[in-house]
């Protein structure tokens, strides 16, 4: 079992992390906008939730698949039989309840290279659209894997997040639509280009 | 012979009742834990109990099964996605300080 | 058993002592399938019916009751096999007194099955004993050990293979 402190590190809180201080985030500049337009209309309110692509042709070659809806009525309905006594339960509960969403999919096959660049670029496409901002882009020779996490940020808040994985033999996209903590993400600031977001380290 | 060993493994887990007189050590100890604890319980009086499991009846057992699978199915869902985001978060985090050399 | 559940949750402790004894066959079997010992199953039980005591006002219906039971009974066996690594290697303590007279099929063979249940991790004995004590599927299996639904076949799978080679050796 995932032991609870990823749980509480991955901490999708909306305003307390989980070591009880509340989750800072270093104010990240807001893309230059003009001023208002009297009478022009008001641009819609930025949504982060993905238009995963339809991959059935993929998961039919895939040996295992995961495909994931989780909206808000599915997350009401879980947090009931999530049960608080149990640290794994109660770590989950404190993950979801600023949450109005959770998608996944993930595909694992049996060869090498069973998927193609065109069902990744169906994904990062959106991710280049307003709002959304690239926090880290890894790529390791050692596994060749490739990670990369997106968050959307409005008004300094985190309000969703994208994770793309591409390893040799499994392809995961993840979107997570709401308040987030940044706070696991600490971890990987200052490092390689991931931009130092002044996130204050947990007291130990 | 795979349906002959997992019959065989049905015989062999069948569920074996713990030794006599156990419902009442469990009842022993539930009673000394409330002695213990004086916890308050709302209590309904047995008759109005029964009047309210027969005005609810058939279709609330039905519903509530219905409820407790789905619920049961998203509780499971969204374990399972936490799983997998933290370890491909892990994945990412572990190429991070491969890069750096710690 | 809807009727005691709804008269338990109201406080009516002979209801909820009518819970234990319907129930108990399945917690203790599944813990002691797991743990091997007569022991330490029926003080893992008893914890469990505890439990139950405790969180009644959160079970919603008799299926609920029986997710919740086998999750809290199989998770508590893993912590305890984790906690306790003689358990790894102990032997069926008490394994006569629990083999009933009227007990189908071979029973050489099935102390056989029982013996190679308990070389297997924690997670796979906890797969096996809930596909073939309580018959579930590999998706309620998965929703109660908190599982991907893959894992779970991949454990019932080995599993399998593991018992076939033992029982190889027991044939010669």
């Amino acid at each position: 079992m995932t032991p609870i402190r990823t749980y509480l590190l991955l901490g999708m809180l909306g305003s307390a992390n989980a070591w009880g201080a509340p989750a800072q985030v270093a104010p990240v500049q807001p893309p230059t906008q003009a001023a208002p337009v009297p009478g022009a209309p008001v641009p819609a309110a930025p949504d982060a939730r993905l238009a995963l692509p339809d991959l059935s042709a993929l998961a039919q070659k895939a040996s295992q698949s995961v495909n994931i809806t989780l909206d808000p009525s599915m997350l009401a309905m879980a947090s009931r039989f999530l049960d608080s006594d149990d640290p794994q339960d109660a770590a989950a509960l404190e993950i979801i309840k600023g949450l109005r969403g959770i998608y996944v999919k993930s595909y694992t096959f049996d060869q090498d290279n069973a998927y193609r660049q065109s069902d990744i670029d169906a994904v990062t496409n959106q991710l280049s659209s307003p709002g959304w901002t690239r926090l880290v882009q890894t790529k390791s020779r050692k596994t060749r894997a490739n990670v990369d996490i997106y968050i959307m940020l409005v008004d300094n808040r985190a309000i969703g997040m994208a994770l793309i994985a591409s390893e040799p033999r499994q392809f995961t996209i993840v979107n997570i639509v709401g308040s987030i903590d940044l706070n696991k993400l600490h971890k990987l600031e200052g490092r390689l280009g991931v931009p130092n977001l002044d996130i204050d380290s947990p007291a130990k | 012979m795979s349906d002959d060993l997992e019959n065989q493994l049905r015989a062999a887990l069948r569920p074996v009742e713990p030794s006599a007189g156990f419902a009442a050590r469990v009842m022993a100890r539930v009673e000394a834990e409330q002695r213990r604890q004086a916890r308050r319980r709302w209590r309904i009086p047995a008759s109005l109990a029964a009047s309210i499991l027969l005005g609810l009846g058939l279709y609330l057992r039905v519903h509530q099964q219905r409820e407790t699978a789905a619920g049961l199915e998203a509780r499971r869902q969204v374990i399972e996605a936490l799983h997998l985001t933290d370890e491909k978060l892990d994945l990412a985090y572990q190429t991070v300080k491969e890069a750096s050399g710690s | 058993m809807d009727r005691d559940l709804a008269k338990a949750r109201a406080g009516d402790e002979g209801a909820f002592a009518a819970l234990v004894t319907g129930h108990q066959k399945s917690v203790f079997g599944l813990a002691l399938r797991m743990l091997g010992s007569a022991h330490l199953a029926e003080d893992i039980a008893q914890e469990v019916f505890m439990q139950l005591h405790a969180k009644l006002a959160s079970i919603e219906s008799s299926e609920h009751l029986r997710f919740w039971l086998r999750r809290i009974t199989a998770h508590r066996a893993i912590d305890e096999l984790r906690r306790n690594s003689v358990l790894k290697f102990t032997s069926l303590e008490g394994e006569a007194q629990l083999i009933g007279a009227e007990d189908p099929g071979d029973p050489l063979l099935q102390t056989k099955l029982r013996s190679t249940l308990l070389r297997l991790s924690p997670h796979a004995r906890a797969v096996v004993t809930l596909r073939y004590q309580d018959d579930l599927d590999p998706l309620e299996i998965a929703r109660i050990l908190d599982m991907p639904v893959n894992t779970v076949k991949s454990h019932l799978k080995r599993s399998l293979e593991i018992m076939r080679e033992s029982l190889k050796d027991h044939a010669s």
